[in-house]
């Protein structure tokens, strides 16, 4: 059998490269049809996606848009939109905002769903646990600027949180004035959209524990804690280390269009992250090459980060690692 | 011995009452949760219906106080935000419908086993899971493609992601290869197959995507702000937009007045606008939550 497979193998190679051409174009021609069925798909993605890729490049270049891309010339020092973002003293707070943001955001939405997930599983009776689902889920169908006007609105001095404040006997503040409250808002509000959605996929795989080993516990007489932190959460383990290595690349990441609508003209010089630096430069004054630099170089970053991560799992636990 | 059975049967006991504390504790704090996921929306909507008094006053709770629809009345009003919706469902429509069959096309081909691109088109699509341009090129395209103040340029950019290929893909693997043969052998052709069986095979699936596809553009904002500046054409987050951050509550005809007189708050309008806002989407969340919860776990085990 083996014989024969290797014999086939050799058959192959040793068909000159015009006959297998002319095999593979037969093949080609046989599925013409589904050919014609992806190339719709196929146009659009090369369009959208990849020619933006490409477009990539007009940070190394003097972006003329009567030369088109490839026609521009290249920059002179290559690297020059790069030295300018560095050598620019207010990149330097954009980065750390950028930082504080991202790495408040995952260190808080992050554990939250998996503890509500775990919370969830340990509720008796189907009909509450499912109601309660259903419930947590509403706020993740929610617009980015529905939740920021309603930021808006609860931050006002007539709004809901100064209306819990009253309740704890503080005076009214006007939470949009400044920077003050922004990451309390930004990531509260995070935690709430995200909460139940986020707990849908730790949910289906605490579905799959095997009930006998619940068995087992409780004959051996152990509490809820015992049987959470030995049965449940070992269940969980390897999803959430996938979804670990997904998330970090967010941490340079922060939700854009939020902080861009969380923005009036009190606080925006303390809440300019990457991406609405990048936005205010690049589509509003124009400087299409200086922002694509500084949104490549926060790619990259993500990028080595998401590798990085997933090498240190790998070392620890090759099972769960993406790849 | 007896000592022995007593003292286990003890600590059998102390977990018993041990783990009901937990249980009613749970109970109570699940409740607890469920509301702070509810209070916020219902505090926008009473605070929409409310008189000026008692939301300055910090009154108003999860149920309006001194009922008024001035807020709705002066929201409807403007012509603005009914093109916006008429605009919003346009747009929706269109989206779902593109990403519809240019999903399932693609997908269909890359699920049959003897296709000869099937892992080449993989390849090309992962790429775009971890790679993207970002805004600024994105942004030159659509604006080199003169999409500029068109629709096209909400719908096409994300219409095919390479996520919800490969769900549907691992979708159509599921369905049987026999009835494809045996319908080959009838002499059906690829296309025939696609829309005669696995279309019908597949409505769960399609319910699902469709929804998310929907809800996605009627909540997005971003590319409507790069893309759409002539106000006729924008959609309704635009709008929301407009009145809470900008000008767009003076704007509209007597609210400085009113406000000044004391018969309107500024959260009247922009609550409304709000209510507004997420009114569709939570009208029929409760009749289709379910196709999202398996959509979700339809991508997070087959995906």
């Amino acid at each position: 059998m083996k014989k024969e497979n290797h014999k086939k193998n050799q058959d192959t190679v040793m068909l000159s490269f015009s006959e297998r051409f002319h095999r593979y174009m037969k093949l080609l021609w046989k599925q013409r049809v589904l050919i014609a069925l992806i190339i719709p798909a196929v146009i659009v993605v090369i369009i959208f996606k990849y020619f933006p890729m490409y477009g990539i490049l007009i940070a190394f270049k003097n972006y003329k848009p009567k030369l088109g891309i490839a026609g521009s010339p290249w920059l002179d020092p290559l690297l020059k939109n790069f030295i300018r973002f560095f050598r620019n003293t207010n990149s330097w707070p954009t980065i750390w905002n950028t930082l504080k943001v991202g790495v408040m955001t995952m260190v808080f939405t992050f554990p939250a769903p998996i503890i509500f997930a775990l919370l969830l599983n340990e509720l008796k009776g189907n009909f509450y646990k499912r109601s309660v689902q259903t419930i947590s889920y509403i706020p993740h169908f929610i617009s980015v600027v529905v939740i920021c006007s309603m930021l808006n609105g609860f931050g006002s001095l007539d709004g809901l949180f100064n209306v819990i404040r009253g309740f704890f006997g503080a005076e009214p503040v006007d939470m949009n004035n400044g920077a003050t409250y922004f990451l309390l808002e930004y990531v509260g509000s995070a935690i709430w959209q995200g909460i139940g959605w986020g707990s849908i996929i730790y949910l289906s795989a605490l579905s799959n524990v095997d009930t006998s080993l619940y068995d087992v516990a409780n004959i051996d007489g152990a509490n809820r804690w015992q049987k959470i932190k030995a049965i449940a959460w070992p269940t969980i383990l390897p999803t959430t280390t996938v979804l670990l290595i997904m998330n970090v690349g967010n941490v340079m990441g922060a939700d854009f269009t939020k902080i861009l609508l969380m923005q009036n003209d009190t606080n925006r010089s303390q809440l300019e992250v990457i991406s609405t630096f990048v936005y205010h430069q690049g589509i509003e004054q124009g400087n299409f090459e200086y922002s694509t630099a500084v949104n490549l170089f926060v790619s990259v970053v993500c990028f080595i980060l998401v590798f990085g991560t997933n090498m240190v799992v790998r070392r620890l636990d090759p099972e769960n690692s993406l790849w | 011995m007896q000592g022995a059975a007593a003292k286990k049967r003890k600590v059998k006991n102390k977990i018993y009452i041990g783990s009901r504390t937990f249980d009613i504790f749970l109970i109570i704090f699940m409740f607890g949760f469920c509301i702070v996921m509810i209070y916020p929306f219902l505090n926008v909507i009473a605070i929409s219906l409310s008189s000026r008094q008692m939301i300055s006053m910090g009154e108003v709770g999860w149920y309006p106080k001194e009922l008024t629809t001035v807020g709705y009345s002066l929201l409807f009003e403007e012509a603005s935000i009914w093109r916006a919706y008429g605009n919003t469902i346009i747009i929706a429509v269109g989206a779902t419908v593109v990403n519809l069959v240019l999903t399932s096309t693609l997908a269909y081909a890359m699920s049959i086993n003897d296709f000869v691109l099937k892992k080449q088109l993989s390849v090309f699509l992962l790429i775009t899971m971890f790679f993207n341009g970002g805004t600024v090129p994105t942004y030159l395209l659509i604006q080199n493609l003169n999409l500029m103040n068109n629709w096209w340029a909400l719908i096409l950019p994300n219409a095919v992601s390479a996520y919800n290929v490969f769900v549907y893909r691992a979708f159509y693997k599921g369905i049987s290869p026999e009835i494809r043969e045996a319908s080959k052998i009838d002499g059906a052709g690829e296309i025939k197959i696609l829309t005669k069986i696995y279309l019908p095979l597949s409505k769960a699936l399609y319910a699902t995507f469709g929804l998310f596809a929907m809800v996605g553009v009627w909540n997005s904002y971003y590319e409507a702000l790069l893309y759409i500046k002539d106000s006729s054409k924008q959609p309704i987050q635009m709008i929301l937009r407009k009145i809470v951050f900008t000008s767009g509550l003076s704007d509209m005809t007597g609210t400085t007045e009113m406000m000044n007189n004391g018969e309107l708050s500024a959260l009247n309008v922009q609550y409304a606008c709000i209510v507004a806002t997420i009114g569709p989407i939570l009208l029929v969340y409760p009749f289709i939550q379910k196709y999202f919860a398996q959509g979700m776990q339809l991508g997070a085990v087959k995906g």
